[in-house]
């Protein structure tokens, strides 16, 4: 241990780095589940406007069962790819608080913007509103995954 | 508080930066190390068995359809020597800093 000098030792410190951020850089949502509550969110905006209450009811609680099924699996940005597994302390726990508390803000967005429209005189309100939501998550959710990315890479080495 | 511990089968350039990937990821592809450091299957293998022999990597295989998956992942004893490596190499670090400011 004596023979190693100080120049060594930062380099090797750099190299943990480097191994460090290269695993950051993993840190993602699929885009699949943006597509998928997009999706989803237009559908169930479609279907509110055609005024059938059951048909809503079933299709917002069979939406809510498949995203509880999918959610846990992908919204912690620690399995976005196949090639590995980021540690919970590497990605941060606050992706997930970060993804599905984003969903419930967009819920109050999208009502809000469906009385708007339909105050505006929108034969549509709920369709409208709902593909606004869904270009929210398209646009923002790799947004959030992305400032999580930056935050993890200069949260220092473990 | 980690203890520090210089650890010479972790040191090593190449067999650091294997350690170091690993140790931010619960388990990482054969494949993705690889390309991640530009090195070959054999030379990859060869670090990979050597971390495995102190017992530091586990090393899982699966295979699905006609595809190999080899995934690794640190051993808790592995994770244990490279946060006292990397104590060991803040240590040196920090002893050279106080000795330049004298």
């Amino acid at each position: 241990m004596d023979e190693v000098s100080a120049q060594e030792a930062r380099a090797a410190l750099a190299a943990v780095e480097r191994g460090r951020l290269s695993v950051v850089e993993r840190i993602a949502v699929p885009a699949w589940y943006w597509w998928f509550v997009a999706a989803g969110w237009v559908v169930l905006g479609i279907l509110g406007d055609l005024g059938n209450p059951w048909v809503t009811s079933t299709a917002t609680l069979l939406f809510g069962a498949l995203h509880a099924g999918v959610a846990p699996r992908v919204v912690s940005g620690r399995h976005g790819s196949g090639e590995l597994s980021v540690r919970a302390e590497v990605a941060g726990g606050r992706v997930t608080v970060a993804v599905l508390g984003g969903l419930v803000l967009l819920t109050g967005v999208t009502v809000g913007a469906a009385f708007a429209l339909s105050a505006d005189g929108s034969g549509h309100p709920a369709t409208g509103a709902s593909v606004l939501a869904a270009v929210i998550v398209l646009l923002g959710g790799p947004m959030l995954i992305a400032r999580f990315r930056r935050a993890a890479r200069v949260a220092g080495a473990p | 508080m980690t203890e520090a511990r210089f650890d010479e089968v972790i040191h090593p350039g190449t067999r650091l930066s294997v350690v170091a990937l690993l140790a931010a990821a619960d388990w990482v592809e054969f494949a993705y190390i690889r390309d991640q450091l530009s090195l070959s299957d054999s030379a990859l293998s060869k670090q990979l068995s050597t971390l495995q022999d102190v017992g530091y990597v586990h090393l899982d295989r699966e295979t699905s359809g006609q595809r190999r998956r080899v995934r690794a992942r640190l051993t808790s004893e592995g994770r244990v020597a490279f946060r006292a490596h990397v104590a060991a190499l803040r240590e040196i670090v920090a002893a050279a800093d106080v000795s330049e400011t004298l």
